[in-house]
């Protein structure tokens, strides 16, 4: 086939795939929502990028068929109304058709359509441009424009530090930036917040405004802002050259109507494809390269000390460029939500009406961000969960209406960062589960003795749902099986160090939600002592340290107490005995590290608090994965190997301990 | 000058009072306390607190959200955002929300009112 051997055909498939992705989920949500916005104009794009490469590389079936369908699409944009279902029906299959074609092309097995097939389906898709009236487009509007301020103004240039202790530079800058668009139009800023997010301290930005106000003034405003150090303001010299001054022509009326704070030109960044595998094999070398400037160091402890300094001074500037290389690798990785429920849409919509159902499928938090390796292993619960949702959580639109709920189901999935972690929702206002149905089969099943069940309240009976083999369906689905395959799901999340938790209610619907890792990753460590061995507790968690001399009260002996923290009764456990360690600090005041965990506050005792470092996390292996109160392993700077504790896991061996201790 | 009314928003009563006993060190009166965002909202309706300090993850609604509807009735109502290390992408939307500032978990009493006091402009 002369086509496939083009030198760029990898490119466009590549291309082409993830662009009739994007398509088919477009056309979905152009269905639900309002008219007028700017998903038409992307919907005309993709398509038209599709044949535009398709043409040069002389695919002329992928051609024929983006013609007619972008005929259409360009009609139906400039309806500007709300599609009807035949439309999007006609689109859809356009879509799948050119699917085919591009998968066709890739040298897969799969058989091109037939040339009837096409002509049949071009056919419909021009008779529908046609039966549409013509409609001449209105004027487009020109690209949003740069901040503009009225040329008289007089231009201050702006500068200033951020304090080198400062914990959220970029926080910190977009607090300095509302501000001084609120004393007149910004129109530069350097760098901007967003840059400066999760980096350190001690940065000086700069920014030029255009303002009526004097520049004492401005100066002023920031008295009211911390973190912020050696503020200049000062007039800025007239006629910067052209490439600072150079005003644009004064934008149309129309456009001038629009405050001028508003949002900022967003343009999307260049990207350039990188194969997965390579961004796994950097994060392990970037790793490896830290270790190794770790272990560089402790041996730089063995040299004289007039060739010591010179030499760790080197090491540090190493090390701070090889921290960065690895900060960036890390986020090279990051894969927002939204991958994982762009090709939802079309899913749902599919299944739902072969269910004759109607779901609505809503996403929140499409732009949080997990390492790749997350998104991954999340991809097949995620699915799951959602057809289980559309299957058998929602009703069909006529039970629902008699049920006297909107005759749309709706379908939540919800994303959100919650410190070191991402929690994902699915949720939906279907049926919810049958809590007594749930008992009822755990016990027919025998997974459970009757006498247990009993006990189960009616939130606990939901999580009888994750036990293998339980259903609440006498008869399967094609779609998601009969079992439902929960257990699956369950046992998916906790692989990759996550939680899931249901709540139902019946008749109401139910939430499933997912507490994940966001990665494997660097981790802040408090380096403690025990038993002569080191531990390395998430700094994330440390709330404080504190020193308190329990002899005191009683002696060595203490199993667990209470400890006073910043005027507060906390908990305090001592994790030598959590571990069966012998403890070797000498009687006396104790080190204490205080650890919140989902809101609770407990202290750990410990022999010594050593230090802080920060390593790269390593997930455990068997067996010592199943050990309760490990998270991970670190190698240290001395070659040493360190585990890394699970404050949360902890805080369970404690508690369960005190029951122990509380029935003997 | 008057006493300054200090509400106090956080889901884990450690770090409520925690807050509360710098407050009342500083010289501050604790007007209130709320452990999630419904409850942050009505309180601050009623109790209109010259400041209020907020913790970003908490149930029924977040701070962001509470913040968010705390500035709709006041425009000139100062939060302070408490927010963890790590929480920064957070505490930019809390900002953009219209939060006033932000201290950074773990912190001391000296940093917390530092930043109050700056804020308030004493």
């Amino acid at each position: 086939m002369a086509e496939a051997s083009h030198k760029y055909l990898h490119a466009f498939i590549a291309e082409a795939t993830e662009q009739l992705e994007q398509l088919a989920s477009d056309l979905v949500r152009i269905e639900q929502e309002a008219p007028g916005g700017p998903l038409w104009d992307s919907i005309f794009r993709r398509v038209h990028s599709v044949k535009g490469s398709a043409s040069t590389i002389g695919l002329t079936a992928i051609v024929e068929i983006s013609h007619a369908a972008e005929t259409l699409i360009g009609k139906l944009k400039a309806h500007n109304a709300k599609p009807e279902r035949i439309h999007v029906d006609l689109l859809l299959q356009a879509t799948d058709a050119l699917v085919q074609e591009v998968q066709h092309a890739s040298g897969s097995e799969r058989a091109p359509g037939s040339g009837d097939t096409h002509r049949e389906l071009t056919g419909k898709l021009t008779e529908a441009s046609r039966a549409l009236p013509e409609i001449a487009s209105p004027p487009r509007p020109g690209p949003t424009a740069k901040p503009v301020a009225d040329p008289s103004l007089p231009r201050l240039d702006v500068a200033f530090s951020l304090a080198r202790s400062c914990q959220a530079p970029g926080a910190r800058t977009l607090i300095v930036q509302r501000k001084l668009k609120a004393l007149g139009t910004l129109l530069e800023m350097d760098p901007q917040p967003g840059a400066l997010m999760q980096k350190k301290g001690g940065v000086r930005v700069t920014a030029l405004l255009a303002t009526a106000r004097g520049a004492d003034e401005v100066r002023a405003a920031f008295d009211g802002i911390p973190e912020i150090e050696n503020v200049d303001v000062r007039l800025a010299p007239p006629a910067n050259g052209p490439a600072r001054e150079a005003e644009p022509p004064p934008p149309p009326r129309a456009v001038r109507a629009v405050p001028e704070s508003a949002a900022p030109e967003i343009r999307a960044e260049a990207t350039v494809r990188v194969r997965a595998q390579a961004l796994d094999q950097l994060l392990d070398q970037a790793s490896d390269i830290l270790h190794g400037i770790a272990r560089l160091r402790e041996a730089a402890r063995q040299l004289p000390e007039n060739a010591a300094a010179p030499f760790e001074a080197e090491i540090d500037r190493l090390r701070r460029t090889a921290r960065e290389l690895h900060g960036g690798v890390m986020t090279a990785r990051l894969t927002p939500f939204s991958s994982l429920t762009e090709h939802l849409p079309r899913a749902i919509r599919d299944l739902a009406h072969r269910l004759g159902k109607e779901v609505e499928l809503e996403v929140q938090g499409g732009e949080v961000e997990l390492d790749r390796t997350v998104i991954e292993a999340l991809s097949d619960p995620l699915t799951h969960l959602v057809r289980n949702a559309v299957d058998h959580g929602l009703e069909t639109s006529a039970h629902r209406v008699s049920l006297g709920k909107s005759p749309r189901g709706l379908l939540v999935l919800a994303a959100r960062r919650e410190r070191d972690k991402v929690l994902v929702e699915v949720s939906d206002d279907g049926a919810g589960f049958d809590a007594g149905r749930l008992r009822k089969r755990a016990i027919d099943l025998g997974a459970l003795p009757a006498h247990r069940v009993a006990e189960l309240n009616e939130q606990q009976s939901y999580e009888l749902a994750f036990l293998p083999g339980l259903s609440t369906r006498a008869e399967a689905t094609d779609l998601s099986g009969r079992g439902v395959g929960l257990d699956a799901v369950k046992s998916a999340i906790e692989a990759m160090g996550g939680k899931i938790v249901l709540r139902s209610a019946q008749g109401k619907g139910s939430r499933f939600t997912l507490e994940l890792p966001l990665s494997v990753s660097m981790a802040n460590l408090l380096l403690v002592q025990v038993g002569g061995e080191l531990y390395g507790l998430p700094m994330t968690r440390v709330v404080a340290t504190t020193e308190y001399d329990l002899s005191a009260r009683g002696g060595e002996g203490f199993e667990a107490r209470s400890l006073a923290v910043m005027g507060q009764l906390v908990r305090a456990y001592s994790l030598a005995k959590l571990f069966g360690l012998p403890s070797l600090a000498p009687p006396g005041p104790r080190p204490f590290a205080v650890l919140e965990v989902d809101g609770l506050t407990f202290a750990l005792s410990v022999d010594r608090l050593v230090g802080q470092e920060e390593a790269v996390l390593k997930p455990l292996f068997p067996p010592i994965d199943r050990i309760k109160g490990l998270a991970g392993t670190t190698v240290l700077g001395n070659g040493r190997p360190l585990l890394v504790l699970d404050p949360r896991g902890l805080h369970e061996l404690a508690e369960a301990a005190q029951r122990v201790r509380g029935a003997a | 000058m008057p006493q300054r009314r200090v509400l106090i928003v956080d889901d884990a009563l450690f770090m409520r009072n925690t807050l509360r006993d710098i407050f009342s060190a500083a010289g501050f009166a604790v007007a209130g306390e709320a452990d999630d965002g419904v409850q942050a909202v009505n309180l601050f309706r009623e109790l209109k607190p010259d400041l209020v300090t907020m913790d970003i993850v908490m149930p029924y609604k977040s701070g962001i959200d509470a913040t968010r509807e705390i500035v709709q009735l006041d425009p000139g109502a100062v939060v302070i955002m408490c927010s963890a290390l790590g929480q920064e992408s957070l505490v930019m939307e809390a900002i953009e929300a219209g939060a006033t500032d932000f201290i950074v978990k773990p912190f001391r009493g000296e940093d917390v009112l530092a930043v109050v006091k700056k804020v308030l402009g004493e």
